[in-house]
């Protein structure tokens, strides 16, 4: 007898899944240099900031909180969290941070990488390098993992001024100055470290390469305004990996996100959608819970499209660049504008969170989301500070309601499955009620 | 009839118990009061425009209502506490505040603070996370534009002259609390932790030269034995977490041990170390402010040239002053404690008992959650730590 196939609630991009294996390539390459006695680097994500002086440098990264993600998918992170405690770490602290001590103390036990990890794993490194952007863990974890791995720790900067104190004269070149002057001694830390010189012609061409890429992403998911919405979170996420986690070869990277550009205007153009139909368009905050991505087909199938996700994975507003020569001064105004970009216009709207949670109130008007799914997570500060502000500044100011549902990104026992759909029915009769009331304000979705 | 103001360790005991008293009255005499988190905001700068610096606290003994409204349960449970205040209103006498970059919850509280609670002035110092060399640059333009910030507010210039004799009332400070700090180096201690607690929170709510006489009283009562305590065999550091309630400290004491050490903001960190007189003042409380503050926040710089980490040495680097401090304070346990949800100090735990472990000195760690009743379940593991090291 034949049946018929189910259609698959969420119609992923095709482009996404080539670029997804040019990033799971970068855990093999990390391991074959190391084997090879090539540097290598554990990398906090820093959003630009060290990436592009590593890759000029041939170093080798892997991005342990993406290995977290892939452990947690893999269902080995339980391990990990678990040897994590049994260290002697508190279990409150970052889910990621906990699965990567744990696998560090696993791979010190082993000597080599555990015959279990998932995608190659990642050997250990010659190099760790910290960024103090958005979150203690980032710098704290890098720290802490001295016990298991005796590789230098290197903190680059990233300055966080507050919204008002940013727009104030001098503070923006004072802020660029800064960073400059710490990658100049990144740069030598590097350069004594692997004793090799730094390839300042590789280095411009790298940056260039850098800022291509997220000026195409970004323009990816200004594409994701058109309704039907053609690009899920799920797709999303699996791609802000090439911008975030950029291993794998980078050119090859921005032809495959250039591809997904074209793919993404042909559905734009033919009205194809992620979800069809799409009743809900929703904004996802913060990290999913990748244990469980499984939850999203399930909305999909009630119409729920994820049509954007929070402001941290996201790249930067674009700038001009163009006549900036100094290579470090272009990496610095990236990141920087990356963190700041929203700042300018927090502040007209009397917002004191000019990232996180400003740039909620701009995505969701400007995606026309009908309701957020903020997603507290257990073990993360970062993502989950702002989350009832959120809340409160959406319903106040744009009269989009929230769904709140507590969950984790890596210990699978966090969430709820079951209670995400039962609440999921109840909230749509809310965002319902919401859309009517936007209606009547005047709003435009 | 003239107000008989009560003197010492009594003046320390009511201020204690209604801390906005004193701050109340200096508003109402034309004094402006600005509050202020942790140990980063550079005091000296209010002290010299004649503003009133009011270490901004929580209240573990209030139960947290409105704060769950902005921020979440798994946030530093005494930032919420300190929110919960400030959204009833209990901080309503401030006319300003000033953070900076104290963690990351800290940082992020300064918006969501600055978002629901509107104060004349605010202003977020942006310390940055390493001592680099850079880092060092960056932190005195830090307080450059600081200084501007109050300098508009106040509508006075803030003159080196100025700060230069700030810096000296409040390095005056610094020494008498290290003075103080010394009554309990014998044993048993002239004052207990419990005592100490309560001074460092009231000398953190009012004006420092009045915090200067208070010590001064404080010092003299202590030495002429106005204070008891009992021999007990353990004489514990305390490490870790804010703790502004003599809540902890009263447990711990209770169950058998003197606490004569800490290294927690409202007590060593805040005091033990002075601003060095420079020519730019600047420089002086740039460096003091970055460099010479013992906090987990802190990633020491890593030196251009070191190709391996040695986690020995690393540790070493980290924590000696923590053994110094045991030794002077003849120290024979160490009682490791955060609040839930601390990252800065929770990712020290293991580190920092490898170290205490490498060198002898018995340890142990509990978490808490900023309210009284957390500490009844723990006080069995603190019997059963000060009965092995007893």
């Amino acid at each position: 007898m034949v049946t018929e196939q189910k259609k698959k609630a969420i119609n992923r991009l095709q482009t996404m899944r080539p670029l997804r294996a040019n990033i799971d390539k970068t855990y093999t390459r990390m391991v074959e240099a190391s084997k090879a006695g090539k540097p290598t680097a554990w990398c906090m994500v820093n959003w630009w900031e060290a990436d592009p002086i590593l890759y000029a440098m041939d170093v080798a990264g892997v991005y342990p909180e993406n290995y977290g993600a892939v452990c947690a998918a893999d269902g080995i992170a339980q391990v990990h969290l678990e040897r994590c405690d049994a260290e002697g770490f508190p279990n409150y602290l970052c889910g990621y941070a906990r699965n990567c001590i744990g696998y560090a103390a696993r791979l010190k036990d082993f000597g080599e990488v555990p015959p279990d990890a998932p995608l190659g794993g990642m050997d250990k490194p010659m190099l760790l390098v910290n960024s103090t952007a958005l979150c203690d863990a980032r710098y704290k974890w890098f720290q802490s993992l001295g016990r298991y791995l005796d590789a230098p720790v290197w903190t680059v900067e990233l300055p966080h001024p507050g919204v008002k104190e940013s727009q104030r004269e001098g503070a923006y070149e004072r802020d660029i100055n800064f960073m400059v002057e710490g990658l100049r001694e990144f740069i030598a830390f590097l350069e004594h470290l692997l004793n090799k010189k730094m390839d300042w012609d590789k280095l411009d061409e790298t940056v260039n390469d850098f800022i291509a890429l997220n000026r195409l992403w970004h323009e990816i998911n200004e594409l994701r305004k058109a309704r039907p919405c053609p690009m899920h979170s799920r797709d999303f996420w699996t791609c802000m990996t090439a911008s975030l986690y950029p291993g794998g070869d980078l050119k090859e990277s921005l032809k495959l996100y250039q591809d997904m550009f074209e793919e993404m205007k042909d559905r734009v153009a033919k009205k194809i959608g992620a979800v069809d139909p799409e009743k809900y368009r929703l904004v996802f905050a913060e990290l999913p819970p990748w244990h469980d991505l499984k939850i999203f087909d399930e909305l999909a199938e009630r119409g729920w499209n994820f049509v954007v996700e929070s402001w941290a994975y996201h790249p930067p507003k674009p700038m001009d660049y163009s006549n900036i020569s100094d290579p470090l001064e272009r990496i610095a105004k990236q990141t920087y504008q990356w963190f700041t970009g929203y700042f300018k216009d927090a502040l007209k709207n009397g917002e004191h969170m000019g990232y996180f949670a400003y740039p909620y109130l701009e995505f969701v008007r400007d995606y026309q989301c009908d309701g957020a799914f903020l997603h507290p997570l257990l073990s993360c500060r970062t993502a989950t500070n702002h989350l009832m502000m959120v809340q409160d500044r959406l319903m106040q100011k744009l009269k989009v309601p929230s769904m709140v549902m507590e969950g984790d990104i890596v210990d699978l026992k966090a969430f709820d499955h079951a209670g995400a759909l039962r609440k999921a029915e109840a909230f749509e009769e809310i965002m319902d009620n919401y859309k009517q009331a936007r209606r009547e304000a005047g709003m435009a979705w | 009839m003239a107000k008989v103001e009560s003197q010492g360790l009594n003046r320390v005991r009511e201020i204690y118990k209604d801390r906005p008293r004193r701050a109340r009255e200096l508003k109402e005499e034309g004094k402006k009061i600005i509050g202020y988190l942790h140990i980063y905001p550079v005091l000296e700068m209010l002290t010299a425009l004649d503003l009133v610096p009011y270490s901004m606290f929580g209240e573990l003994r209030e139960p947290i209502t409105k704060a769950d409204a902005c921020l979440p349960t798994i946030v530093c449970p005494f930032l919420r506490s300190l929110m919960d205040l400030g959204l009833k209103g209990k901080y309503d006498f401030l006319d300003g505040a000033v953070t900076a970059h104290m963690c990351e919850v800290g940082e992020k509280f300064t918006h969501v603070w600055r978002t629901y609670i509107d104060l004349p002035y605010s202003h977020y110092i942006d310390t940055p996370h390493t001592t680099h060399a850079a880092a060092q640059k960056q932190h005195k333009e830090q307080l450059k534009e600081f200084k501007k910030s109050l300098e508009s507010f106040t509508g006075k210039e803030l003159s080196p002259q100025r700060l230069k004799e700030a810096i000296k009332i409040h390095n005056e400070q610094r020494a008498l609390v290290r003075e103080l700090y010394d009554l309990r180096k014998p044993d048993p201690p002239l004052i207990s932790g419990t005592e100490t607690i309560r001074v460092m929170v009231a000398l953190m709510s009012i004006p420092v030269e009045e915090g200067n006489d208070l010590l001064r009283q404080v010092i003299s009562e202590v030495k002429a034995g106005k204070t008891t305590t009992e021999k007990k065999p353990a004489r514990l550091l305390v490490w870790g977490s804010m703790i502004d309630d003599t809540a902890l400290i009263e447990m711990i004491e209770s169950a058998g041990a003197n606490v004569v050490m800490d290294d927690i903001w409202v007590g060593s960190q805040a005091y033990f170390a002075d601003v060095k007189p420079t020519d730019d003042p600047l420089d002086g409380l740039a460096y003091r402010y970055l460099v010479e503050l013992k906090s987990p926040r802190t990633f020491p710089a890593t030196p251009v040239g070191l190709t391996k980490k040695v986690y020995p040495e690393d540790l070493e680097h980290r924590f000696s002053y923590i053994r110094d401090y045991a030794k002077e304070w003849n120290v024979n346990g160490v009682l490791l404690q955060t609040m839930r949800y601390c990252d800065i100090h929770g990712y020290e735990v293991p580190g920092l008992r490898d170290y205490l472990d490498n060198i002898g000195l018995p340890n142990t760690y509990i978490e808490w959650d900023y309210n009284q009743a957390a500490l009844a379940p723990l006080r069995t593991r603190v019997e059963a730590f000060l009965e092995i090291i007893g």
